[in-house]
């Protein structure tokens, strides 16, 4: 035992390690990658760098804003890579800044020409305007905008204002013309999100002509503050600390502890403060001070601040031509329109691959179980649920059907806290039992169970996913879903809502792992079965796609049975704290991540076990906070022709060269290298196959 | 046979179960879901003698959690059973009450040998497997909170049954008096459990092994069942192999690579207590395999509910097993089983031909069948005080499946069929029984004093006996040619409290055989 615990010490070396932040730079400088991609379709490539600045607004204001809490209480614990929380800012901070040049090139060199040639011109500058196009913003700022705009002026009397987490605004420097002219005032105008940021402007010479709101404020900011001189106008915009601070256990009621600190996430602490190049010095002064923001975390911006507006800019009526047909799923083999669902479950069980495969038979599995005079129970688990869900709906109408409904609401799913609330209030008055899950820990588990009173008993059916219940993120998301109703399957979903409502937990489980208690032992223990078979000259090897891998005990388990002669396949998406490559350590290691038109999101799990290969399908990911903080599932695919459907699908994204990046040594990705082999991109295939199939 | 569903409650000493049984012809009896609190009322029943206000509380806000569970499954019917930690309140009456109130679920406070005969079933419903390890000598070890039972087999046959104080929540108060490192503390219970253990083996066991031990209980359980999925075993282990699971159990499950992140470890000491316990069990006793079915008290409450519904092919007939108890507690006091067989045979013709005016049921019989088997234990202590001591000896005597009230009904019978029989006043308010006992104990002891009668101390003289009732008459012929004198003297006395009871008139009738 004493020996065991030595050599897997030696698997602990922190220089085998990355740090799981910037990793998760390197994931979004391959989805810049895909704005940069002249294969993607026009609108496509703007999709993509609006993501990326979502992306990293909601990377600065959790991730980054732990880190600087952690700074801020003198925490020095390194990370599994042997950082310390300084050093990890200061090296965000540095891959940050080149991120954004690249972002905003993109934009600049790329996207932009290419746009003017498409026939559509980003007015970026108003004094750009044309005469006619000038006076129809100027009539629009008199008619739309002024109304709705409240501007701030900062002096002795008015301290300086409360400026929103992620809202958009024009600082200015103004002076009293009454006054002496070297003493300016801040003032401040926040850009109103009730209107759209991307103006049209009127058509002419066969081009479309959009300006930015803000463009248009700056132009008649004089407007505002009459009885002022503008000195100077630039837009600014901040990110805060967002990250909620929940005390569980002493909270009363974890609906309203959750109602407080959202409100609170308005005065975090500013982390970012982004201004356009060449802003007037003296008013990034009044900036820096005020919100209280340091030099390295001040981005300088050559375009348009905030590039989420590109979405915004994707969604324009007329350029169809340049963006890809939009993606229809196709209906599931098995379930056939019109069918019972139950029927049909009950003829075998059923895997679904979302995007590819339709998301409504899960959306008819409540459905049709909220008005079947024979269901007895409904329970859900809710993470994150679209706007107008039609979940939400079915659930609240089986509860005034009669049935017992009950829904786990993950209040603390991060930026959905407030949407959740509103489903909890909703469900609860539909007189649905809501519970809140476990003290402590998020239920990010995605599970349904209907209890059905049958002929010949009492049957359970269940679906199990990878994905949220969610029929928006279902057309975008790549998921897979499992309908059984094998009574294993449905005692284990029983226990698990039964440990959720706050019951103890089963005996033992018959197929699922459940999180946080045995889930990543039963990782390990598959990993290590693995190992054991190498080591005896078996046949192993492993197959994993996670969106995530970072979990330090998990990756020295890959490292110590690849070194034992397990070959090892991993699909991840997004950050990997495994390096690859590394002599005498993780050499039959290799790691490839895709980025694609869909988010690549379904966790699968592929052991060969000396030739009865498992394949089993998860919510969580190899990450600490699945493994550890959150109630998460592992179910296994056992119908031989299902394990064979999952296992296609790691080997079509093992065999994809176009959107597939192979991991680096060092740690950067490339591309696959696609000579001398077939071009095959594995979404495209799996869209073309769900179609075949149907 | 449509689909029946019934649930079990148990409001144990240190957690509550809530567990849905479903009843069809395909599948007989099938739990479907299983709702389980930890709540532990033990500890302050056991320390401070009642249950303090924020336990009953959380008690009924889980029991109203189980009913609408049990409303979500449109259960038929439920038995919510309550154990020691509510038995052994001081205000039992007051809690049971407060819990009815508000929750609406009532709750049946088992004594401790229905608790275990509960559990005995529940093995039992393991079938099969359940009837062939008792076809060899066998040991059924019940671990609770409050005290160990240990009940013996042979060849299918309740050889003994016995309550020692060994519970584990009492084992744990005992370690807690005492600091200590785990070594010490498992020097201090083996001394404990052996002091207790060796008197029992000696006196019960003679000094011979058992093969089987089974084991009943909440705390290894559990892992075991956890065991037997990991390694697909069977549901048996030899004292060896549980032996070399010690550090298992003590670890929760946890095996090799310590460095694993672990399950938390809950109720770790009851564990080690519960694992030491079957250890020197299995090592006292000789027993070679130790068999765990993994059942609870709710799967024997599940079971009997479907055994008196005839829901349940049931292969194993529990009503011997109680007479089996009461003839070795006969055998301890040298009782006659020749003239116990007798009395047993005259009483039950006597009950069967009353039925309609008697109106008892199969209960009852087994009651009536019970106390002619036990009916002149107080000899051995006393001839002269025969009543009064046969009365104590079944009062503190536990019988595997009897209640407390049963036994009382039961001692009382034996008390009055020696003696003239005490009214109301005197049997009810000084036994605390209610009308309803009392009167069956006043039918019972009609029929035993008159079946007595007809024994008359001496032997059996009758080669066979025939009862039958007309309207108000009941004719009781004998077939012997033996003299009948002093039996007709004894009979008449009996008589008449016989017809006081049921307004017939019992007659004795000879017959002689003529060669």
């Amino acid at each position: 035992m004493k020996q065991e615990a030595t050599e897997r010490e030696t698997f602990l070396n922190p220089e085998y390690y990355r740090n799981r932040e910037l990793s998760w730079l390197q994931f979004n400088r391959r989805v810049l990658l895909e704005a940069r991609d002249k294969h993607n379709p026009l609108f496509e490539r703007l999709k993509f760098l609006s993501i990326t600045a979502s992306n990293l607004d909601e990377f600065f204001m959790v991730r980054v804003a732990s880190l600087q809490d952690m700074v801020n209480a003198g925490y020095q614990k390194r990370d599994i890579a042997g950082m310390s929380p300084k050093e990890q800012l200061e090296k965000i901070s540095k891959v940050t800044h080149e991120l954004v040049q690249l972002q905003y090139r993109t934009y600049n060199r790329s996207l932009i020409p290419l746009l003017i040639q498409s026939g559509l011109q980003v007015v970026g500058r108003h004094e750009d305007l044309t005469k006619e196009q000038a006076d129809y913003a100027d009539r629009y700022f008199e008619e739309t905008v002024y109304p709705v705009l409240t501007p701030m002026a900062v002096d002795s009397s008015r301290p300086f204002p409360l400026v929103r987490n992620k809202s958009l605004n024009i600082g200015a420097l103004i002076n009293d013309k009454k006054k002496n002219k070297k003493e300016v005032e801040f003032a401040m105008v926040q850009v109103p999100g009730v209107l759209p940021r991307v103006v049209l402007l009127p058509a002419g010479n066969g081009q479309r002509s959009v300006i930015l709101l803000e463009e248009i404020i700056e132009r008649n900011i004089g407007k505002l503050f009459l009885n002022y001189n503008i000195v100077c106008t630039y837009p600014f915009r901040i990110m805060r600390n967002a990250d909620l601070t929940i005390e569980e256990d002493e909270a009363e009621d974890l609906l309203k502890e959750i109602e407080k600190q959202i409100r609170k996430r308005q005065w975090g602490q500013v982390i970012r403060l982004e201004v356009e190049e060449g802003i007037d010095k003296k008013l990034l002064k009044v900036l820096k001070e005020s919100l209280e923001v340091s030099g390295e975390n001040i981005y300088f911006i050559d375009g348009p601040l905030d590039l989420t507006v590109l979405m915004k800019m994707y969604g324009l009526e007329g350029f169809d031509h340049l963006k890809k047909p939009p993606h229809v799923p196709a209906p599931v083999p098995e379930i056939k329109e019109g069918e019972d669902i139950f029927e049909c479950i009950r003829r075998g069980d059923i895997l679904m691959h979302h995007p590819y495969q339709t998301f409504t038979p899960v959306v008819n599995f409540i459905r049709q179980a909220s008005s079947d005079e024979d269901v007895l129970a409904i329970k859900q688990t809710l993470y994150r649920v679209s706007g107008n869900s039609p979940i939400i709906s079915a659930l609240e109408q089986a509860a005034e059907n009669g049935k017992q409904v009950t829904v786990l609401v993950e209040l603390k799913a991060r930026f959905d806290e407030e949407n959740n609330i509103v489903w909890a209030k909703r469900l609860e008055q539909a007189g649905c039992h809501v519970i809140y899950g476990l003290v402590g820990l998020k239920t990010h588990s995605k599970i349904t169970l209907v209890v059905r009173k049958e002929e010949d008993g009492i049957r359970r059916y269940v679906h199990l996913g990878t994905g949220n219940y969610n029929d928006a993120t279902a057309k975008l998301y790549t998921d897979v879903g499992l309908f059984t109703c094998k009574e294993a399957y449905g005692e284990d979903a029983t226990a698990v809502f039964n440990m959720l409502s706050g019951y103890s937990e089963p005996v033992s489980w018959n197929k699922l792992s459940v999180a946080p208690q045995w889930l990543k032992r039963r990782f390990l223990q598959l990993i290590y079965r693995e190992g054991e078979h190498a080591g005896k000259g078996r046949k192993a090897r492993i197959i994993a796609k996670v969106n995530s891998l970072c979990d330090r005990d998990v990756i020295a388990a890959l490292y110590e049975v690849s070194c034992k002669g397990v070959e090892i396949d991993l699909i991840v998406r997004g950050i990997c704290s495994l390096k690859t490559g590394i002599p005498g350590i993780s050499e039959n290691i290799r790691v490839r991540s895709i980025v694609g038109d869909f988010l690549e999101h379904s966790r699968i799990f592929y052991f060969e076990n000396n030739g009865s290969w498992e394949v089993y399908a998860s919510s969580a990911d190899w990450m600490p906070r699945n493994l550890e903080r959150r109630v998460e599932l592992l179910f296994p695919i056992e119908d031989q022709r299902l394990k064979r459907k999952a296992y296609h699908i790691l080997e079509g994204e093992l065999r994809d060269t176009i959107k597939a990046s192979l991991m680096q040594p060092d740690g950067s990705y490339e591309k696959v290298d696609r000579r001398g082999k077939e071009a095959y991109h594995s979404q495209e295939a799996f869209t073309r196959e769900a179609r075949e199939e149907r | 046979m449509g689909i029946r569903i019934f649930a079990a409650i148990d409001v144990g000493s240190f957690e509550l179960t809530c567990r849905i049984f479903e009843y069809t012809a395909k599948n007989g009896m099938k739990a479907i879901d299983t709702l389980r609190y930890q709540l532990d009322l033990g500890n302050d029943t056991f320390t401070m003698g009642k249950i303090g206000k924020d336990k009953l509380d959380e008690l009924c806000s889980v029991l109203l959690s189980f009913r609408d569970a049990m409303r979500s499954y449109r259960v038929d019917t439920y038995r919510a059973c309550g154990t020691s930690a509510i038995r052994e309140t001081e205000n039992t009456m007051i809690l049971l009450d407060q819990i009815t109130q508000r929750t609406g679920i009532k709750i049946e406070v088992l004594s401790n040998s229905e608790q275990r005969f509960l559990n005995y079933k529940a093995a039992a419903s393991k079938g099969q497997e359940f009837r062939k390890i008792l076809e060899k000598k066998t040991a059924i070890l019940d671990i609770g909170g409050g005290s160990i039972q240990i009940s013996l087999f042979h060849e299918d046959t309740l050889t003994s049954t016995q309550n020692i104080g060994l519970g584990v929540l009492r084992l744990r108060e005992l370690l807690e008096r005492f600091a200590g490192n785990r070594e010490k503390h498992e020097r201090l219970l083996t001394e404990a459990i052996d002091g207790e253990l060796i008197s029992f083996q000696r006196l019960y066991l003679k000094n011979k092994n058992v093969e089987h031990m089974v084991l009943i209980d909440d705390y290894i359980s559990p892992r075991m069942v956890r065991l037997q999925k990991q390694k697909m075993q069977g549901m048996s282990m030899t004292y060896q192999q549980f032996c070399e699971n010690g550090e298992y159990f003590r670890n929760n499950g946890r095996v090799g690579r310590e460095w694993l992140p672990e399950i938390y470890e809950e109720g770790a000491d009851q564990v080690f207590i519960a694992s030491l316990l079957i250890r020197r069990c299995m090592k006292l006793m000789g027993a070679k395999v130790l068999w765990t079915p993994g059942v609870t008290l709710c799967d024997g409450i599940g079971y009997e509910y479907g055994q008196k519904k005839g829901l349940l092919e049931v292969g194993h007939d529990f009503e011997q097993d109680i007479l089996a108890c009461a003839l070795q507690i006969s055998k301890r006091y040298q009782g006659s089983p020749s003239q116990e067989e007798t009395l047993e045979t005259v009483c039950l013709l006597i009950f069967d031909s009353m039925k309609k005016i008697h109106g008892l049921n199969k209960r009852e019989r087994l009651l009536l069948r019970l106390s002619a088997i036990l009916h002149d234990c107080g000899k051995y202590i006393s001839i002269a005080n025969m009543a009064e001591c046969s009365y104590q000896i079944v009062l503190s005597t536990e019988m595997i499946g009897l209640s407390h009230r049963e036994r009382e009904m039961v001692a009382n019978i034996i008390r009055y069929h020696q003696k003239p029989f005490g009214y109301y006043e005197e049997v009810g308010a000084a036994a605390s029984l209610d009308r309803e006992a009392y009167m069956k104990i006043a039918k019972l002891t009609a029929i035993l004093k008159l079946g007595s009668a007809l024994d008359g101390g001496q032997g059996r003289k009758f080669e066979d006996v025939r009862v039958v009732r007309k309207e108000n008459l009941l004719m009781i012929t004998v077939h012997t040619n033996e003299d009948m004198t002093r039996e007709r003297g004894l009979f008449e006395r009996q008589a008449d409290f016989f017809e006081e009871v049921y307004s017939i008139r019992p007659l004795l009738r000879q017959k002689k055989t003529v060669y």
